[in-house]
């Protein structure tokens, strides 16, 4: 009957105004100041265990407890991935009981940092008296917000060119990576020649899941970028080119998008792909066929990617100290190497590799060793896909459009503009601060 | 102040008066104080917590989409109406609304007429139904995001069972993730495949439940079995089947793990977005929690004005 | 086959005339005047109906069965590998050893029970002074409630995570289920179901002199029988399998359920092995097909022992 809905309306919006006067009882979203809980003995560590290293986490742990007998650490699983660890931490801002650690991922760190929930290192780094030369430079600089550093970095990857070695020597080809991606445009017909109809030349990611990343490459490669400083520069002609090259690789029926590459290149039926040096353990595993790493094309033009670890800025100095101790000891040489050992990441430390645990490591597993020594041809990924609030969703978009035939110049400027209104919307007022 | 919703179906030929309407006691002299506190003391208990847990967020949430707040910020910036006026002008807001249109509308009609199909096929006495019964019930056992990772096997463009039984007959797989048409299809039939197990114990209990005397009735007078179908049981069903169009729809409506691990919301950006998808990105990826409350509000509204329609117009069914 | 004339319990001729399964009705086929007859195409048109619906539906849970008995390597091939050659069970022991699986299972053990018990009987008391109960405001607190299912979670989250850590239960028990005892979904079902039931036997319950409990307890809640166990189902599978809040919540092995456990043996940034991910679904599913198994027999018991004939 019409009473009842009319009466429902009604009675909605009584009922709305008894919760409304509960609702005024504070939802947090002023900061919390002493962060809530933890003793300052105890290191709250919240981490996504990247790499499936909770029980490296563990092993480390134990060692730093017992080489700092007054402190403790708890080790916490936030999430199964760095965009949940985000969530988390997103959630405990909102209501008190913050982390003394937090894994902050290369897309996550900045709006933390921007919004000032993260601590800034340096002061606390030089009062404690630590160098942090030794740290990997890209790899530390990447944390950087207007010359103050924000994280450690921890568990950091690189992409890396894999190829079916079987279909390379098929293919008449030099066992290396293509020095450039002209050269790879010469050997792709050879390729496709010898992959026949049910193989694949190239695979790589997708749109939604990190093409963004290692098309910076190409971009790169081409003497393009996503942007220079803040400034998008997608409509630059040589950020086209790489776009177009994209494009017609896909055209040519060289390339395809995955979800994962990871298990058709295990498999056996893509020749190459650019993935992270995460996945190198895995593929090695479960190849049948003999998996060749190579630098990614070009000179200089690899991305890092991966996360490191931060300090919540709304915590007492004296549980700040504490974690600083931790995470300084979580990334030093020794420990990078125990936990890049056992997960395919990169060690952190410029001293690690002369370690004689690591060299014997390197020497056993070559293939890490391409990633290792990439890493002084690394170069910090641009603001458009890392600073910018959503920016590689935004960009892989685009990308995939791209790849399923739309024009490269009219996408390319779709994202000049959005990339910028995001800017001007988002982060101009609070830099500089 | 009866509320209407009150009358049993029954379009079996009548042998005496309507039957009484199932309703409240007849009211004695100190009753109504009584059966008033007695009302509050067993409704007080779930209202509040609905309220603490549930509207006390929601209320916050309208709040906070008049703001413009990035979710790591302590500040919101209220900025009027703004956000909705956005939401309302762009482009993406279009093919977000159709994804959650034809994914609502292709759940609402198929699992339950699937799930209909189903229970009455396994409310006739045939060995092994209880076998099948587990069966069409399992995969509503299963969490969205563990059926989300299952169907990469089914849906895997190089591996999957649905290129493998296409290879049989000599056809091409799509590519389910990077077509966005395919996309949809998929997110929607792996919803589906969950969700029927739900549509299906609801309508099996309603007719475990029925009135055997009207069916009995009905074929004493010899109607046929569409007949009965249609004027004994589906009446008899019709509280039920209100009542799954409504959740069936608020559920798919809110559908997110399956959609966060199979395409992400992909492919090019917003394939698979719902509303509620878009509720998360704008929220935890683009970092915009004001506009994200927004669209969260909007979409509370619509579904509200749905539901209410879908009431008024069962009430008026009702009284013809 | 003869039946007995128990509400509910019955052979009969109902032919499904809608959804999948769709079979052509015979029109020149006409129905036996006993109830009690049935044909012999329904019955063999009754089982090629549940083949197909075994078929369809069950073959991607044979997928996920399989694959959890499925060596690493051989899980992803071409043509996809039907049976696994060999058999292992190292799934199922690396699940149990490379993650704390009990510690999960009995964290979802007690979250689920005390959830569900929440919900069941916040359900039905308020369902019934929504149905059976007269008072003003009746229809609006009912809008009220169903309002909350529109509600999605992802909103009442971070509000709820402040207001429960300041109370200091985070990583705690209360701090998961206190939250999520709140239920709109089977007070809508059960007041549903009440408002539905033949009102004389109502009449003559009260007439008799049954004081509402009374009545609650010894006439409605039994005809209500499938009904109610189709509710305690459905919340039983939805707190199981309840993932966002208990993530917020809970910190590590010693309240994280079951959903939240098994994230970890996935590989976030590297190449995950799904045989353990597929082992860890099938036992997560098993208990709850169990109980299905034995409460789907309490569903017709239910009715033989309830119901009243006028």
């Amino acid at each position: 009957m019409n009473e009842f809905s009319r009466r429902g309306f009604l009675g909605l919006a009584g009922a709305a105004g008894v919760a409304g006067l509960a609702a005024c009882a504070g939802t947090g979203t002023s900061p919390t100041t002493g962060g809530g809980g933890g003793s300052s003995n105890t290191i709250e560590f919240w981490s996504n265990h990247p790499g499936n290293s909770k029980p490296v986490e563990q092993e480390i742990i134990k060692a730093f407890e017992a080489a700092n007998p007054s402190l403790k650490v708890k080790l916490v699983d936030a999430g199964k991935n760095y965009e949940e660890v985000a969530q988390k931490f997103n959630a405990s801002l909102a209501g008190g009981s913050l982390p003394d650690v937090v894994v902050v991922s290369d897309v996550t760190w900045f709006n933390f940092a921007l919004n000032k929930q993260l601590s800034p290192l340096d002061e606390l780094l030089s009062s404690a008296k630590i160098d942090t030369s030794d740290y990997v430079d890209a790899l530390y600089n990447d944390y950087n917000l207007d010359d103050k550093h924000y994280a450690l970095p921890f568990s950091r990857s690189t992409p890396l060119f894999y190829y079916n070695k079987d279909l390379w020597k098929a293919a008449g080809l030099e066992d290396r990576g293509p020095k450039d991606w002209d050269e790879f445009l010469t050997w792709a017909p050879k390729l496709k020649a010898a992959a026949g109809s049910d193989k694949i030349v190239m695979e790589l990611p997708d749109g939604s899941n990190y093409l963004d990343w290692v098309f910076q490459n190409m971009v790169w490669g081409y003497g393009g970028a996503y942007s220079k400083e803040w400034t998008p520069t997608f409509s630059d002609p040589n950020t086209v080119k790489a776009g177009t090259y994209l494009q017609n690789l896909a055209k040519d029926g060289y390339l395809k998008l995955s979800k994962d590459p990871a298990p058709d290149f295990t498999a056996g039926i893509v020749g190459c792909s650019m993935m992270s040096t995460g996945s190198l353990g895995g593929v090695a595993k479960d190849a049948k066929f003999p998996v060749g790493t190579a630098f990614l094309p070009g000179d200089g033009n690899c991305p890092t990617g991966g996360a490191g670890v931060g300090i919540p800025a709304n915590i007492p100095d004296e549980r700040k100290k504490n974690a600083l101790t931790f995470i300084e000891f979580l990334t030093n040489a020794q420990n990078t190497v125990t936990f890049t050992q056992a997960t395919g990441y990169m060690p952190v430390r410029k001293s690690a590799v002369e370690l004689p645990e690591e060299k014997a490591f390197l020497e056993k597993n070559p293939n890490a060793k391409t990633a290792i020594e990439q890493l002084p041809k690394t170069r910090s990924q641009d603001n458009a896909r890392v600073l910018l609030p959503g920016g590689g969703a935004r960009i892989g978009k685009g990308l995939d459009q791209i790849v399923q035939g739309q024009d490269v110049a009219t996408v390319f400027k779709g994202l000049d503009a959005e990339s910028q209104q995001v800017f001007d919307s988002q982060i101009k007022s609070k830099l500089g601060a | 102040m009866q509320s209407s919703v009150t009358q049993p179906q029954s379009a079996a030929p009548r042998s005496g008066g309507p039957p009484p309407e199932v309703g409240p006691p007849p009211r004695r002299s100190s009753g109504r104080a009584w059966e008033w506190s007695l009302a509050a003391l067993l409704l007080l208990p779930n209202l509040l917590l609905l309220i603490v847990f549930t509207y006390r967020p929601l209320l916050d949430n309208i709040r906070l989409s008049f703001t413009d707040w990035n979710i790591s910020s302590p500040i919101a910036n209220p900025v009027g109406l703004s956000n909705y006026i956005e939401w309302f002008g762009r482009d993406d807001t279009k093919i977000i609304v159709r994804n959650t249109l034809i994914f609502t509308v292709a759940t609402v009609g198929i699992s339950m007429a699937v799930g209909l199909g189903l229970a009455l096929l396994l409310d006739q006495k045939l060995k092994g139904r209880n076998l099948v019964r587990s069966v069409v019930f399992a995969p509503f056992v299963i969490s969205g995001a563990a059926i989300g990772i299952a169907f990469q096997f089914v849906f895997d463009p190089q591996f999957g069972l649905v290129r493998d039984l296409l290879a049989r007959i000599g056809v091409a797989s799509p590519d389910f993730y990077q077509e966005p048409g395919w996309a949809l299809f998929m997110v929607t039939v792996t919803y589906i495949w969950k969700n029927l197990g739900y549509t299906f114990v609801i309508y099996l209990a309603a007719l475990q439940g029925r009135r055997a005397d009207l069916d009995e009735a009905a074929e004493i007078d010899g109607a046929t079995a569409w007949t009965r179908f249609r004027r004994v049981l589906m009446p008899q069903l019709r509280p039920t089947t209100f009542f799954l169009s409504i959740t069936v729809l608020l559920s798919s409506v809110q559908v997110f793990d399956i959609i966060n691990v199979m395409t992400r919301g992909g492919p090019q950006g917003n394939g698979t977005t719902t509303l509620v998808y878009q509720v998360y990105q704008e929220t935890f990826v683009n970092q915009r929690a004001g506009y994200g409350a927004t669209v969260a509000t909007i979409m509370f509204v619509i579904l509200l004005a749905v539901t209410v329609v879908q009431v008024r117009f069962m009430d008026r069914g009702k009284q013809a | 086959m003869s039946t007995s004339t128990v509400v509910g319990t019955r052979d009969d001729e109902q032919i499904p005339s809608t959804g999948g399964q769709r079979r052509r009705r015979r029109t020149s086929h006409q129905v036996e005047a006993s109830a009690h007859h049935r044909g012999p195409l329904w019955t063999a048109a009754g089982y090629v109906g549940m083949v197909l619906v075994v078929l369809v539906i069950a073959v991607p849970l044979f997928w996920i069965l399989l694959t959890s008995f499925k060596e690493r390597g051989d899980i992803y091939v071409r043509p996809a590998q039907w049976w696994p050659d060999p058999v292992t069970g190292q799934n199922y022991s690396e699940l149990t050893t490379r993650i704390p699986f009990f510690d999960y299972v009995r964290n979802s053990v007690i979250i689920t029970s005390a959830t569900s018990v929440a919900k069941i009987v916040l359900g039905v008391i308020s369902a019934y002074a929504l149905s059976l109960l007269r008072f003003p405001g009746r229809s609006v607190v009912f809008l009220v409630v169903i309002a909350a299912l529109m509600v999605p979670n992802q909103i009442t989250v971070i509000s709820n995570y402040a207001l429960v850590a300041q109370l200091g239960w985070r990583n705690t028990f209360q701090g998961i289920i206190i939250p999520l005892a709140g239920v709109a979904f089977g007070t809508f079902l059960m007041r549903n179901q009440f408002l539905s039931l033949p009102g004389e036997i109502i009449e003559a319950a009260r007439l008799d002199g049954a004081g509402p409990m009374k009545l609650l307890w010894r006439v409605v809640m039994p005809m209500s029988w499938p009904t109610l166990v189709a509710f305690a189902l459905i919340t039983v599978v939805n707190e199981w399998n309840e993932y966002l809040w208990p993530f917020l919540m809970s910190d590590d092995e010693t309240t994280a359920p079951l959903p939240v456990g098994l994230t970890f043996l996935q590989n976030n940034d590297g190449v995950t092995n799904w045989g353990p991910v597929m082992a860890g679904t099938v036992l997560a599913m098993l208990p709850i097909l169990v109980l299905f198994l034995f409460l789907q027999r309490q569903m017709i018991k239910g009715l033989t022992a309830g119901a009243v004939k006028s």
